[in-house]
């Protein structure tokens, strides 16, 4: 009777056993396969493991691992809920103590910054890097041959150069957001400086006047290394946006993107000669973290480090699996690069990013398009004070904090039509007085009126062409559309259209970041992102003071 | 009825991709088995998550959960959560002062050498042959490598302390740039030694070199050697919380060419088949005995360090997961067979020098004086 029993517990187990090979190449429990946990006081056979799902806070470029995850949940019984946010900001989240029993685990491209904080390195109780991909340039293919490159043999100097000679221009993600943008900040400061170990002070300075000439050519800019990839396809399949020869990005976020490419726009991924940095997806338990999720945890790594899932993980996400046994996939190539250090300290890595913002990247010009209709009126306007103003404050320390220095920043208040406008000009040195200026003009806001958002639109494109002209200067330039309520007066949506078709190249490269607000219309902005190649943030879900923090990776 | 001692069942399934499947468990029924948890220093997260070791400890009754954390930050785990985790087991004994052991007899039932692991083609650019008048901008370096007794390659540590304090850089070694991912300043790569005890016991050695072949025991010497130990530490950049970690980004061909990690990382791969090929060992010539300690924090630790130090199973598992049994020297390598050359057949006579560690106090100094975090 007791056999009995047990064979039919045996067959239910190994039932569940099936599911768990689903997809698996290997045929049985080997040594690096995990083993079932959860026998706990049991008699019987082990079962796959309690169903647990891990609150993971990550970087969004991890929705490429679904199909990964969907396996080990079968697996394992672990599945993955995910929170998207950029590394630094999920650092700030981490040290700040607010992934504290909110989350399980971190899962973002690297944990340097991270650690570089006592407070935050102290929150870590575990990490197992999961896969690899270095920061690469993507260059245009059919550009290699003018500037005379062998893909396999370019230097960082080199890129610089053709940089400089204006034959190259780029886009790159925000450094003080995400960690592609910092990485390769990290890989051109030393290259430049040729320093000989972790970048000091010393070596920012010295690679300064070469980081700065390099910039130049920076023509798009991004809060996330999926949007850049996304404004590259869109561009190169015809639509709005800026076209530029090259994207610095993951090389994994580099090899997806070809696959979508046309012929024309396709990308040669180079690792610079002289070193990358590199990021190794650490997936991270937090001390905070409870016994069960501690226990999937160590389910989910284990599983993620089999031969046969890094292999898959190789293939699907064009990563580099990681630690031996696997190699990597199709057309990853293998010769090595020397891994550049990433800078030891805060206030060395912070600098580095300030430096960036204020003083290297090309300045910006920033046009607030500001609903100040009557719906406004009270806790709406409040909170748009709230937010624009807490870009004019004085802590900032890596420099993403508030407007930048040599920041170009324009108010339009609008109801029916355009109330007022006024432009500020950040200095160089002592920026505070113009700051609190800017803060002065957006405390004066005051609500009343009808909402004629496309023709209040017009009028700042005016206003940018007219700024453009007048400075004769080459920004980052853009508009930030805040609105709680949908057009009913003045132009169309139509009528927009065609306006922004007439413009000229200049004109048509400035994008429209509209925030959703209020009672606003969703399609009508969404439509005004697509047509301008901006895009749609969400300031009801979340914080709109996050929302103007979000927006600055962009500006 | 029959008594059943164990189950064996397989089932081949005619499924489209006709998989064999054999489900087996020895112990059903048998008692219920004691939970326990522990935090362990990765370097054996793959020896716990071994279906063999998992098998092991049910045969001895045990249900083990394991959590992995840097060995010198498991005292502030604990503290934070002190009812979380009933042993921890680091990887050295030095690790262990901070936390309160219920046991007055320490547990060691297995060490591992701390290790330097580079390829092949980067140890032959450091021989002695090619090694003529190699010097920094501060000055010559004597060669790095010795040959060790027994066939372990030996890498001499107070020459490599003269290479970093001359600023040797990898051109300098490479003057005709035949390894292009060689840059910058000739430098052990390790974990932070403020969380993990392999680059703590890094600091000791080195300490040790540049204290006059001294173990640092007062603040003079800390500040003696402080600046030496700055160097090693923050040229390297930001550091990796764990030797696992390190270990797996150098074998990911991200890491750096000189790995400081214990032996056992490389020797557990090389049994099983996946250490690559041109991977090399290299035995520091001054060095520190790591001790992997159970430190019992509650009652329920007890079976489970009995078993540790006594279960001869486990004890041969421990050889073939890379770790040398206390006791038994030999029994790793004869556990890799022929897959344990490179691998010193005993590590107690191969000409290594072995130093005492400085006390745990200065240990702390010593660390928070390489990390300017004094």
């Amino acid at each position: 009777m007791r056999a009995h029993l047990t064979r039919r517990t045996a067959l239910g187990a190994l039932a569940l056993l099936l599911t768990a090979v689903t997809g698996c190449t290997s045929s049985g429990p080997g040594p690096t396969d995990p083993l079932p946990s959860g026998v706990t006081g049991s008699n019987g056979p082990a079962p796959v493991g309690a169903s647990v799902t891990l609150k993971v806070l990550g970087g969004s470029e991890l929705q490429d691992m679904t199909p990964i995850l969907d396996d080990a949940l079968k697996a394992t019984g672990v599945g993955v809920q995910f929170t998207y946010t950029g590394t630094l900001d999920g650092a700030d989240a981490v040290a700040a103590g607010r992934a504290d029993g909110a989350y399980d685990a971190l899962w973002f491209p690297s944990n340097h910054y991270l650690r570089l904080d006592p407070t935050g390195a102290g929150k870590l109780l575990s990490e197992t890097p999961t896969m690899v991909s270095p920061v690469a340039i993507g260059v245009r293919t059919s550009l290699l041959s003018s500037l005379g490159w062998d893909p396999a043999k370019v230097t960082w100097a080199q890129i610089g150069q053709a940089v400089a000679a204006e034959k190259l221009t780029f886009g790159m993600s925000d450094p003080s957001r995400s960690n592609s943008g910092f990485s390769a900040l990290v890989g051109l400061a030393s290259a430049f400086s040729a320093a000989n170990s972790a970048l000091t002070q010393d070596d920012i300075t010295k690679a300064s006047p070469d980081l700065q000439r390099f910039f130049t050519g920076q023509k798009l800019t991004s809060g996330s290394s999926g949007w850049l990839a996304q404004a590259y396809q869109r561009s190169a399949q015809g639509g709005s946006g800026t076209s530029v020869g090259a994207l610095v990005n993951y090389e994994s976020v580099l090899m997806e993107l070809n696959r979508t490419l046309p012929a024309g726009a396709q990308l040669t991924v180079i690792r610079p000669l002289d070193g990358v940095v590199s990021a190794n997806y650490p997936l991270t338990l937090l001390n905070s973290s409870s016994a069960a999720a501690r226990d999937a945890f160590q389910r989910l790594t284990a599983y993620l480090l089999r031969d046969d899932v890094q292999r898959k993980i190789s293939d699907v996400t064009a990563r580099r699996p990681i630690g031996p046994g696997v190699g990597p996939g199709a057309g990853l190539p293998g010769d090595p690069r020397a891994e550049l250090p990433f800078p030891g300290s805060r206030a060395v890595a912070d600098a580095l990013l300030a430096t960036y913002q204020n003083q290297l990247r090309r300045p910006s010009r920033t046009v607030y398009v500001l609903d100040t209709s009557g719906s406004m009126e009270g806790d709406r306007l409040a909170k748009l004070k709230q937010a624009l103003g807490q870009l004019t404050g004085s802590n900032d320390p890596r420099g993403e904090q508030r407007f930048r220095d040599r920041e170009e920043v324009t108010l339009l208040s609008f109801a029916d039509s355009v109330k007022w406008e006024k432009t500020h000009q950040v200095p160089q040195k002592e920026p505070q007085p113009e700051l609190a200026a800017i803060n002065a003009d957006v405390q004066s806001l005051s609500a009343d009126g009808g909402t004629a958002i496309y023709s209040s639109l017009e009028e700042a494109y005016k206003l940018v062409a007219k700024q453009q002209a007048a400075a004769g200067d080459d920004r980052f330039t853009s508009i930030v559309l805040m609105t709680d309520g949908e057009s009913n007066e003045g132009a169309s949506a139509g009528d927009f259209a065609k306006f922004y078709q007439a413009l000229p190249p200049a004109g048509q490269a400035v994008p429209v970041f509209p925030i959703l607000f209020g009672d606003a219309a969703k399609q009508q902005l969404q439509g005004i992102a697509d047509t301008t190649g901006g895009k749609l943030f969400d300031g009801m879900s979340g914080s709109l003071d996050g929302v103007f923090e979000d927006i600055r990776g962009y500006q | 009825m029959r008594r059943v001692l164990g189950v064996v069942v397989s089932v081949v399934l005619v499924a489209a991709v006709g998989v064999v499947i054999a489900v087996r468990w020895p112990h059903s029924p048998g008692p219920a088995l004691t939970r326990v948890s522990g935090l362990i220093g990765s370097e054996k997260t793959e020896f716990f998550n071994s279906p063999e070791v998992q098998q092991a400890l049910r045969n001895d009754k045990l249900d083990v959960h394991v959590t992995s954390s840097g060995s010198w930050q498991m005292a502030q785990q604990v503290a934070a959560k002190p009812t979380a985790y009933d042993f921890a087991f680091p990887a050295s004994s030095t690790a262990t002062s901070s936390l309160k052991d219920l046991n007055s007899v320490p547990v060691r039932p297995f060490y591992s050498p701390l290790v330097v692991i580079a390829n092949r083609s980067t140890v032959d650019l450091l021989l002695r042959d090619s090694w003529n008048g190699v010097a920094g901008p501060m000055g010559k370096v004597p060669p790095l490598l010795k040959s060790g007794q027994d066939g372990a390659e030996l890498l001499d540590m107070d020459a490599y302390r003269q290479a970093v304090a001359a600023n040797l850089t990898w051109g300098a070694v490479d003057p005709q740039g035949t390894r292009k991912d060689l840059r910058g300043q000739l430098l052990i790569s390790t974990t932070d030694p403020a969380s993990s005890s392999s680059a703590a016991l890094y600091l000791a050695v080195m300490s040790y070199l540049a204290n006059g072949q001294q173990v640092v025991t007062d603040q003079s010497g800390i500040d003696r050697v402080g600046p030496l130990l700055k160097q090693l530490v923050q040229s390297q950049g930001a550091l990796l919380a764990s030797s696992d970690e390190l270990f797996r980004d150098f074998l990911s061909g991200v890491g750096r060419p000189l790995i400081w990690t214990y032996e056992s990382e490389a020797a557990g791969l090389a049994r099983a088949g996946k250490l690559p090929q041109d991977t090399v060992v290299l035995y520091p010539d001054t060095t520190i005995q790591s001790d992997h300690t159970v430190v019992e924090l509650t009652k329920n630790a007890e079976p489970f360090a009995a078993a540790m130090q006594n279960d001869p199973v486990l004890r041969q598992l421990a050889a073939r997961f890379g770790f040398r049994p206390s006791g038994d020297p030999q029994a790793m390598v004869q556990a890799l067979g022929e897959r344990g050359t490179g691998f010193a057949a005993d590590v107690t006579r191969i000409g290594s020098f072995q130093v005492a560690p400085p006390s745990t106090d200065n240990l702390q100094k010593l660390v928070n004086a390489a990390k300017g975090s004094n």
